[in-house]
This record gives structure tokens, sequence and C-alpha cells, in this order.
């Protein structure tokens, strides 16, 4: 009968699934590689001579389309050049609201703020998931784990002119 | 010690603890089996973190059932709905009382084996069933209504289809139909051609009478949440879920007496193989639930009557035919 | 953000929008008289017979998010259904009325959180079309090859839960639905590697798209779809079983007619006999460079609508091969990088775009002009779940609550865009 055959074919099926590798792993004894290009979490860069990329414009606190960023601007001379420029004093930014949109990285003038490709964003409390200056540039200074993205490399995906041979 | 075990009835009660003993044991781990290959069959890891290989994982569910919140609604029936778990668990136990585990190991060497047997677990349909009543939840009602309609419905087929062992055999006592089979061939073989439908027939039905998918539209899950259990929590639910797998595999076990010979086998212990076929059984209904999707009550309904129940009537038809001519 | 003012005077020019007509080639005048619940037989039906009345509520095991149907018992038989939408309304519409065009796309693509590409392409359009600004080829193809491949993982994701109502949140329709997902996740490795993100890519903007292709994508593409062919053909053996053609062989018919009339759309409407699809009827991004192959059935009941959304899988996979070998050298934006929060502002004008989502048409409806010009006046999405949800009391009555499972999953709503 059709259903006899059709139920074997079934258990056929599944049997052979049963018999492969399963897909998925445990997670912390394995670690799957992600994409490249992975947004996770955020940093904040510092550049090559050591000062702090940031200029607190605040064009990330105004385009952030959640307003989870929070920060204040001040001038002060800088520790590398002496010469005096804004900085951003009292950056948060709330992960717990965050969308992972990219626009505020993408609208940064500086390239200061970036995503980083990292795994292990949850934390336990939720303190661990509002990211202050101090985390932001920690994260900033991992450079591995900097993602492929900052203003720079969208704004050259984004070019009109773009050639692409 | 001896004389304890020459008296009848005490060897029987130990018989017993030492049954329901291994039985409960046996449901727990079996719930570690299900998991594991349900997870092998969707290409996934089953439980891993709790002991090695996941196999801790039944102690971890008890102990996080037992410390669960026992409500009971406020319209329920409270009695009948306190009723309804320790009696399906009873039933389904005592199902396993006539099992032959080995030549000399019974619990009850009842010459009605099989009736009281069938009877037993044609019963476990109305605790469910005041389970669901009782629960003061619709979708609880409904998947009690449909308890008993398919509980009912197929206990026919089931008895039909137990009964060609009985015949070719010309006895009820579960324990002669396996010495049968260890003088004769397994039962599965005689009538030739029968005998393999019957079981067949036996194992489907019996997939049914313990709400086992395909037949499990119940406590259809994705529709009715739990089904006649949704009221349940904390241990109430655990003892629930115990009598399903029970359940089971009492019947699994007495497919196997009644058709795979029971105790019967070459070089390994009886018990060893009683175990041995009982757990491939019950490997081929876990199997089943995790390729099958399930029937639909008016679908289960008319398999039951429409050809279940006319092939089984032929089947112990043709097993008379038989015995009468070829003896 | 700095978008406080909503502007409450509509823009001068709205009454004389002008919507372009669409080359559907369906012409329907309603033939009947239209009653609200043409299943509930007056006649028969008393309103104190003992009918059960149960809430398939919002919480439950397999109503597709948030979706509460009232039904009417005779026993097993459904008499009557009564759908409330509603539970998951967030007010996005609303929300949009106060973000600048540039930010309002990772906020839609929460709606069919299913199918974001999806819309967040409709959204951009409709921007594009009201500011008048032409998309880049390499743009419009790799828009097209997102569009595909997000139609294959929809599609993927609705036989695994379709299955899932079938058979069991804990049995055989789980199998099925660990497999469909598992596909599904070779695709959403696929957008990893493009955008970054699993889901909620933000990867499409006004003028083109945000993220380029990687180095190697075409050759993961094509890695990707042999292995999702290879496997479909597996696994969509457990589905030719007898009991899913009983499950859903003339389950949940809908017929021509009453497709029309509810505006159904999608697979929906191609499995009631119409052949209707905008990829091929009213082409956009570079459909008209494709032939697209049009699955249709006639059965108009459950299993209709499974093998259109089948053949559809096999068609979109077709379909990506032959684009990602092809796309053109080029820029894929042709608006400039945004370095602002507000980039565009438009004063007035409205805009109609509707794309062929895997639900359906799926509409982006936009007068300009609110907030001085930076935000839409009004922003209006047009779901096809929740014409879709329109027809269940046209479908329910008459089945079991077995079966009214089975027809919710086959409709495929997806409440996110249903309640907005």
């Amino acid at each position: 009968m059709l259903y006899l055959t059709a139920t074997l074919h079934s258990l056929f099926s599944t049997l052979r699934e049963s018999l492969k590798k399963p897909t998925t792993v445990e997670y912390p004894k394995f670690v799957r590689t992600r994409a490249p290009r992975l947004r996770a979490s955020f940093a904040l860069t510092k550049d090559p001579a050591g000062d702090e990329n940031c200029i607190g414009c605040k064009k990330c606190e105004k385009v952030c389309p959640s307003e989870v960023i929070a920060l204040t601007t001040t001038k002060k001379p800088s520790p590398i050049t002496g010469k005096s420029r804004g900085y951003a004093s009292d950056f948060t930014l709330n992960l717990q609201g965050c969308i992972i949109c990219e626009l505020c990285v993408q609208v940064c003038p500086t390239d200061a703020i970036v995503m980083v490709k990292d795994q292990q964003v949850p934390g336990f409390t939720r303190e661990d998931l509002v990211l202050t200056m101090d985390k932001l540039y920690a994260n900033g200074d991992n450079k591995p784990r900097l993602a492929w993205a900052n203003a720079s490399v969208l704004s050259e995906h984004q070019n009109p002119e773009r050639k692409n041979a | 010690m001896a004389e304890l075990l020459v008296n009848p009835w005490l060897r029987g009660l130990l018989h017993g603890a030492l049954l329901i003993t291994v039985l409960m044991t046996a449901v727990a781990w079996i719930s570690w089996f299900e998991r594991k290959f349900a997870g092998r069959v969707q290409s996934r890891l089953g439980p891993t973190m709790v002991g090695p290989s996941g196999l801790l994982q039944p102690l971890a569910d008890a102990l996080k059932m037992f410390q669960k919140e026992d409500i009971i609604p406020r319209g329920a029936d409270s009695r009948l709905f306190r009723l309804a778990p320790p009696l399906t668990l009873f039933l389904a136990l005592a199902t396993a009382a006539v099992l032959p585990i080995t030549p000399g190991m019974l619990a009850s060497d009842l010459d009605i084996g099989v009736l009281y047997a069938l009877a037993f677990s044609g019963l476990l349909s109305f605790p469910i069933w005041v389970a669901g009543w009782s629960s003061a939840n619709k979708y609880a009602l409904l998947g009690g209504m449909r308890m008993v309609a398919q509980g009912i419905s197929y206990e026919i087929p089931m008895v039909l289809s137990a009964l060609v062992p009985v015949v070719v055999t010309g006895s009820l006592s579960l324990s002669d139909i396996v010495k049968y089979q260890a003088s004769h061939h397994w039962l599965v073989f005689s009538p030739p051609g029968i005998g393999i439908v019957a079981f067949l027939l036996f194992f489907t039905t019996s997939l049914a009478e313990s709400n086992r998918i395909p037949f499990d539209i119940p406590e259809a899950e994705s529709e009715l949440v739990a089904g006649p259990t949704t009221e349940y929590t904390a241990i109430r639910f655990g003892l629930f879920a115990s009598a399903e797998y029970a359940h089971s595999v009492v019947s699994c076990a007495l497919a196997s007496a009644l058709f795979l010979g029971g105790w019967d086998g070459p070089w390994l212990p009886p018990v060893v193989w009683m175990l041995l076929k009982t757990a491939a059984l019950f490997i081929l209904v876990t199997w089943v639930r995790w390729s099958l999707l399930r029937l639909r009550s008016d679908q289960l309904m008319a398999l039951c009557w429409k050809y279940l129940v006319p092939v089984s009537l032929g089947l112990l038809l043709l097993t008379g035919v038989w015995v009468h001519f070829a003896g | 953000m700095a978008l406080t003012e909503t502007t409450t005077t509509p823009p001068a020019n709205m009454a004389a929008g002008a919507h372009a007509a669409r080359r559907s080639g369906v012409e329907h005048k309603p033939t009947r008289a239209f009653v609200p619940d043409p299943y509930l037989d007056l006649a028969t039906y008393s309103a104190d017979a003992d009918l059960l009345t149960l809430s398939l509520g919002p919480q439950h095991p397999s109503t597709h998010g948030v979706f509460r149907v009232v039904l009417y018992l005779d026993g097993e038989l459904i008499v009557k259904a009564v759908p409330h939408v509603g539970y998951l309304h967030r007010g996005v519409e609303k929300l949009c009325e106060k973000l600048s065009y540039s930010n309002i796309t990772p906020i839609l693509d929460k709606n069919d959180y299913v199918a974001p590409m999806c819309n967040e392409q409709a959204a951009n359009m409709a921007f594009e079309k009201l500011m008048k600004i032409e998309v880049p080829l390499r743009s419009k193809f790799l828009r097209t090859l997102l569009a595909e491949l997000q139609r294959i993982a929809s599609h993927l994701l609705w036989l695994g839960t379709f299955a899932m109502d079938l058979g069991g949140a804990l049995g055989g329709g789980t199998s099925v639905f660990m497999y469909c997902f598992r596909e599904r996740e070779l695709i959403l490795d696929l957008f990893e590697e493009l955008t970054g993100c699993r889901f909620h890519y933000n990867t499409h903007c006004v003028g083109g798209n945000r993220h380029d292709i990687p180095a190697g994508f075409p050759a993961l593409v094509h890695q990707t779809l042999n292995v999702i062919e290879s496997r479909l053909s597996e696994y969509l053996g457990m589905l030719e079983h007898p009991i899913f053609r009983d499950r859903t062989r003339g389950i949940g018919t809908v017929d021509a007619e009453l497709a029309l009339e509810l505006g159904l759309s999608g697979p929906l409407l191609r499995a009631s006999g119409i052949d209707h699809d905008l990829r091929r009827d009213a082409p956009y991004h570079i459909y008209d460079l494709l032939d697209v192959r049009v699955a249709t059935d006639d059965a108009g009941d459950c299993l209709a609508r499974y093998k259109v959304r089948l053949e559809e899988i096999r068609e979109s996979i077709r379909l990506c091969r032959l684009l990602v070998d092809n796309i053109p050298a080029g820029p894929i934006c042709s608006t400039k990088p945004l370095s602002n929060v507000v980039q565009f502002k438009v004063a007035a004008g409205q805009a109609y775009v509707a794309i062929e989502s895997p639900r359906g048409e799926l509409g982006t409806w936009l007068i300009a002009g609110g907030n001085k010009g930076q935000s839409p006046y009004r922003m209006k999405i047009r779901p096809p779940s929740l014409h879709a949800l329109a027809a269940v009391p046209y479908l329910f009555p008459r089945h079991t609550l077995s079966d009214a499972i089975a027809i919710l999953g086959s409709l495929d709503p997806i409440m996110g865009e249903a309640d907005r």
C-alpha cells in the first residue's frame, strides 16, 4: 500500500540524516568562524599616534534611529599634538536598544566609531550591556576583533563613482 | 530467602516490585534516548551538558519537575484533577504484571494474561479523559474527547490482532504463548504471512493507544498546546509523561511476547533477549515518531474503522481456518 | 535624532496625486453580492446552539506570531471564525513620520521579519521614485539577487513551520523543520558575508545598496545553491507521504473570485489559478531582463499553495544562478554616502511602489512633506499578510481544528507586517 512504501521512505530519510554528522556544535568548546563583515558590538578607535579619533561632533547620536548613543562634547588640548580640539566625554552606547543598523559607523567623519566582530557580546548584568568609553576604547585596542566596516570603507562602497571592475 | 521465593504471593510481589523499579528507571532514561535520537535525526546534538553525553539529563529533568509550582485551576474539579495522573501511571504499570521476563520470573502468572493486559491498556483512555474533563480548559476537553474516541476505536483491531497468537497457541496465558514460541517458531512467522500482518497491526494499534505520532491527535502540540494534560504542572505532569512512556514500553514488551518470542533466543540469557526485543521495538516506535506527520482525527477514525477492523477480522478468520486445517 | 516636529497640515498637492497604473492584465468586476460571512449559513445557525467558543489565542504554539482567532466549534467542526489582529502593532507607520528617509530602512526591516530584504527594497524604491533618483545597474542586479535569495529563505522557513503545524512540534514535522532551517542558515550565512548581519541588514539605501559584494561571493552563492537543491530533494520525499496529501488536499480552498475580492496576492493568488506575478507583469529591478517562470495551480487548496511555493523555490534558485554570474561592474549607489542625519529634503510628492515579496504584493505608499521635508508626511505599507488573514473567516468554517491550523500555516501570515 502507498502508506507503507511512503512510510518506509520517510523512515529511511530520517535514518540517513541521523547517520550524518550533526550540523550543530557545542558553542563554548567550538566557536565557528563568522564572516569578516560580521557586526556585533562597537569600538572607539585611536589614530596611529595614539590620539582619540572621536571629535565629539554628535553625528552618531543624531543619526541613531533608536537613540541609544549619548555623548557630551568638550574642547581640550590633545595630549599628542598639543592643539585644542573637540573630544567626547561620557560616551555611552546602550547595546540593549541598539538595532545594529551601522548608521552611526557610516556617518562618523573621523572613522572613530566602528563595529566589532565579536561573539562574546552577552553579559550578566545590564551594566555589562551599556558600553561606556573605557569599554569602547578597550574594544578598539583589540585590533583582531575590529570589524571590516568603518565610515571610509562604507563611503567607498557607496561612492557613485566606484568602478568595481 | 529461599522460603520467600517459594511462596507464590511473595514471589509475585518481589518480581512486581523489581519490574516497577526497572520500568520507572527505564522510562526516565528513555526520555534521554528519545531526545538524543531526535537530535541526531534532526542533524543536531541532543542533550550534552549534564553528565557524559547528557546521560544525567533525566535526573535534571526530574529535579526541575519536582520544584515547580503545583497549580490546580480554580474551575477544575480538584478531586478528579488529582486522581487522573496516578491512575494513569498505575494502569500503565499494572499492565506489565503479566509480562514474562524470564521463564521463571513473572509477576503474576494469570491464565488470562492477554485479556488482562489488553483490558488494562484499554482502560488508559479513561484517566486521560478524566484529566481533560476536570481541567476546566477547552483545549483539554477537546483533547480528552479525541483521546476517548481514538482509544476505544483502536481497542478493537488491537484485541483482534492480539487474538491471532491466542488462537494459534490455544491459550490466553502469556507465559504459555512464550513457551509455545520457544518450542515452535516465533508467532510472527506462523501462520505464514498472517503472523507478520497481525504483528504490524498490533504494533500500529499500540502506537495509536499510546498516543504516539502518527496518532497523537489528542495531544497535538501544534493545535492543542498539550491536549488533555494542558493544565498539569510539576510532578503531576511528570506522572503523565512517565505513564505515556511506560505504556509505550509495556506495549512493546507485549508485542515482543506475543509475536517475537519473548525471552526465547540462542546463546544469550532470556532476560537479555526480552530486553533486546523490547528495546528494538521501542527504537522503531521512536523512529516512526520523528519521521511522520500526524493524522487528523477523522482520518484516524477512518483508518481504524474502514481498514484496520476489517483486516483484523479477516486475519482472525484466516488464523482459525489455518489452525483447523494445518493444526 | 533632532526631528521633533510633525506637521499636521497635509502638503499642498496631496489631492492631485497620480499613481502609476500597473500592467497587471487582471480585470475584475465583482459578480457576486458581497456577504461578510458567506459560510455562516444563517438559516441553520442559531446563536444559542451548543457551540464551543475556543479562542485560538494570541499565545499559541502554532498561530504564526501573535494572532487570535475566536472559533465557534460544533464538536470538531468550525462553524464560524473571527480573526483579531493588532497584537503586534508597534506604530511603525507613525514612527516613520518623524524619522528621516535614511533612518527609516532599519526600522522597516522589522516589519516582515522573515524577508527583511523585501521591506527595505519596497521602501527604498518608493523613496527613489519620489525623489526621481535612478539606481545604478549593478545595484539593480544586486537587489534582484538579494530578493530572490530572500525568497528562498522565506519559503524554506514557511515549509518548516508548515510541516511543524501538520506534524507536531515534537514529531516528524520538527524533523523537516530542522532540515529547512539548516538550509536557511546557509543563505543567512551568505547575507552575513555580504552585509554583516544575518537578519535586519539595513543594506539598502536611497539610491542603491550600501554593501558591495565581497570577493568570492559568486562561488559561495553557487556552492550554497547546489547544497540547497540537493538537500531539498532529499527531505521533500518525507512530505510526499499520503498523510501529508490527506491533510492538505481540498483544505482551505480559495477560489479565484474570493482571491480577487479580498486582494490576495502572491502564492495564494497563483494557487487559485490566477496567473499574476508582479515580477513579470509590472517588472522592477531587472526582472524585465529575466524570464520569470511563474508557477500556478488550479486547485486553490493547501496542497496547491505548497506546490506553488516549492516551484518558486526552484525558480528562485535558477534565477539566482543566472544573476550571480552576470553582475555588471559599476557603482552600487547613485547618491552620496550618508554623512548627516538628514540627507534628503522632499517638500511634496507621492509615490506608490509594489514588489513581489514571498507573501505577495508588498506595497509602500508615500506622501512626502512632513517635518519640513525631512520625513514622509504619511507612509503606508500594504502588507500582503493582512489580506491573507482576511480570508480566515471564509476558509475556516466547515473544517476541523486541525485543518484550521493547516490553513493558517499555508496562508503564511507574518504578524509583523500584518500589524506593523
